[in-house]
């Protein structure tokens, strides 16, 4: 069996809210392969964000253990949790999230730029992202001169800036039409089938579903089902 | 690193030009009182430097005087009234000196000339010796001594002469060519002839011409009498109210006045050498003192445009919080955060600056030739490039430090809230 990429074992999450603690994951069990499409359902204060924010070393467990490449969170600085989030790990947000003040280009070299990745190199590398994601064309356009489809695919070529194994989109079609988001959806699978990316898309869209080839099911902090697709 | 500083300004000037209006505002807020700042410290050094000017164009670097002890100094405003004993002889032989001069005063009883009733006019008047070196080297210290036509002043070697006070001369019914006698100690008593008349001078508030600094200044009540004649009819000098010196060329001014000082009082005198810089000093101490008064009240301005770069950083860290979030999630250290915010106040502290040295610069050159025009004296306008760049570093530094709480505050944000907010 393949070593697994994520691996989470017992792991609890608690919020403090005012004087009542929230318990968002109760105890929660996971493992993920490398080149995986994983797709995360489940009702709202299931435990999906709080997993979500886990997995992309955001946020770090109460309890339990939370592995990512075989090493624990709970174990790690905050220094090596931001160089995760930054090396190794692409997010991609149901709003988008995209820097409005900077263009397609300058969004996508962003990462980079955190990475202190040369000038040209970034340059070269935003380029051939958006062109990847079709965008190759309105690489100057501003954020608020895009679609929705258009700006989701720019957050996706921003998450891949830095080449991670892992893409964990949160409700990447929420705020997107069915056609925009079928092709946000093809081009997750494709980052997983061509270029063996593990891809963790937390969704309520059955059409992002179809893609997975697990659906994990949430309930109260807890997996409930661990569906593998044919 | 380096990349990167300059990556982040292009993201902190990004930010800054996206909210306009508020930016200039801010800025505003920051240049009025830099410009403030700027136009009074400005100001200040140009009268600190026009002052100067004047003292040295009038008193000359080379040049010391001798006072009394006490009398020049913080708390006295640089009066020599106090008389004090001198030896000029002594002062002259001292090395260093290349020429001196005094000036004593006494009140003696004077004679003048028989008027055609067979009498004469007498009292007990203001006699004035002077150094003839006063006329000769000391011109710019004493101003213009005029005698009104047909008459002239005393010459090096002269003894037994008079020039007259105008309202003295009209008092004794004297006039160029007559003889008045003056009487000293004892049975000391000199025939004196008497050679002019001082003109009155076309000052507009009606005082005598002559003597810009110093000893109370020659007056229509006055008689003046070569030093020499003072000599012979009070004896040696202990009635002296300025004394002038120059030193010779290749010595120090301030050596060859701590020497003076130090013979002269070993020898029982009781003064104190006084220098160019002396005077300029006391005077730059008064007037940077005004200056550095006005510009901490500016400063007030200052602090004023600092709460308001703090206040604009803290609006913009609670709009951007969510940006904030991502670009941790993209791998943004805390410090990278906190870079990008400090740039981005820094940089509009740095724009208020530019804003309001220029300004500032602009105010001092007006009020320099206001202020030059009411004194009828050419103003200096200083703005060195040090006070400039000082004033954008400061400026900068200004913006960046008001700016560091709110920056912290973004830098500390943890991303799962920072992403959350809306």
């Amino acid at each position: 069996m393949i070593m697994p990429l994520l691996d989470l074992k017992g792991v609890t999450k608690d919020y403090r809210m005012g004087k009542v603690v929230v318990r968002a994951l109760r105890g929660l069990d996971l493992a993920i392969s490398p080149g995986e499409i994983v797709a995360i359902m489940g009702p709202s204060g299931s435990g999906k964000s709080t997993l979500m924010h886990i997995l992309g070393a955001l946020d770090t467990p109460t309890g339990g253990r939370a592995m990512i490449d075989r090493r624990d969170l709970t174990e790690l600085r905050e220094r090596d949790l931001v160089r995760l989030r930054g090396r190794r790990i692409g997010f991609v947000f149901q709003t988008f999230n995209l820097i409005q003040t900077l263009s397609a280009q300058r969004n996508v070299e962003l990462p980079m730029i955190f990475q202190g990745v040369r000038r040209s190199e970034r340059a070269r590398r935003a380029k051939e992202l958006l062109e990847k994601v079709g965008l190759g064309e309105r690489r100057a356009h501003k954020p608020s001169e895009l679609s929705g489809g258009e700006r989701q695919r720019v957050a996706i070529a921003r998450a891949l800036a830095n080449d991670p194994e892992i893409i964990l989109a949160d409700e990447p079609t929420g705020n997107l039409d069915s056609e925009s988001g079928a092709q946000i959806l093809a081009l997750l699978e494709r980052l997983s089938r061509e270029d063996g990316k593990t891809v963790i898309i937390v969704t309520h869209d059955p059409e992002a579903a179809a893609i997975a080839d697990r659906i994990i099911r949430l309930k109260d902090g807890r997996v409930i089902g661990d569906d593998r697709d044919a | 690193m380096i990349g990167m500083l300059k990556d982040f300004l292009l993201l902190a000037g990004q930010s800054i030009l996206h909210r306009k209006m508020r930016s200039w505002l801010t800025v505003i807020g920051v240049f009025i009182g830099i410009t403030a700042v700027v136009a009074l410290i400005s100001i200040g050094l140009g009268l600190n430097k026009t002052i100067d000017e004047q003292v040295s164009k009038v008193f000359g670097v080379d040049t010391f005087m001798l006072v009394s002890e006490g009398a020049f100094g913080p708390g006295r405003n640089g009066g020599a009234a106090s008389e004090y004993a001198l030896d000029l002889d002594a002062l002259r032989s001292i090395d260093g000196v290349k020429v001196a001069a005094a000036l004593r005063e006494r009140t003696g009883f004077v004679v003048g000339p028989t008027g055609p009733d067979g009498k004469a006019k007498q009292g007990f008047l203001t006699v004035m010796g002077l150094s003839s070196e006063l006329m000769t080297d000391f011109s710019s210290f004493t101003g213009p001594l005029d005698v009104e036509p047909g008459g002239r002043m005393f010459e090096p070697g002269e003894i037994d002469v008079a020039v007259l006070g105008s309202r003295i001369a009209e008092r004794l019914g004297a006039d160029v060519g007559d003889t008045i006698t003056i009487a000293g100690d004892g049975d000391a008593e000199l025939q004196m002839r008497v050679i002019g008349i001082m003109a009155l001078s076309d000052q507009p508030d009606g005082s005598d011409q002559g003597f810009r600094m110093g000893a109370g200044g020659p007056d229509a009540d006055t008689i003046y009498v070569p030093y020499a004649a003072m000599d012979r009819l009070w004896g040696d000098a202990n009635d002296v109210l300025i004394t002038l010196a120059r030193v010779k060329k290749g010595y120090d001014v301030e050596e060859v006045a701590d020497r003076v000082e130090e013979e002269l009082n070993a020898g029982g005198a009781d003064i104190t050498a006084v220098t160019y810089s002396d005077i300029s000093d006391a005077i730059g101490t008064m007037t940077s003192t005004v200056s550095a008064f006005l510009a901490g009240i500016a400063g007030i301005a200052l602090l004023v445009g600092a709460v308001g770069v703090m206040n604009t950083m803290f609006t913009s860290v609670l709009e951007r919080t969510r940006e904030i979030g991502v670009m941790k999630a993209v791998g943004a250290k805390n410090s990278h955060i906190l870079l990008i915010f400090l740039i981005e106040s820094g940089m509009m502290g740095l724009v208020g600056g530019i804003v309001g040295t220029g300004l500032g610069l602009g105010l001092s050159a007006v009020a320099s030739a206001f202020i030059g025009r009411f004194f009828s004296v050419r103003m200096a306008v200083v703005a060195s490039p040090g006070l400039i760049l000082i004033t954008l570093a400061g400026s900068f530094l200004l913006g960046a430090i008001a700016g560091l709480w709110p920056a912290r505050r973004a830098a500390k944000l943890p991303p799962v809230e920072a992403l959350r907010y809306e």
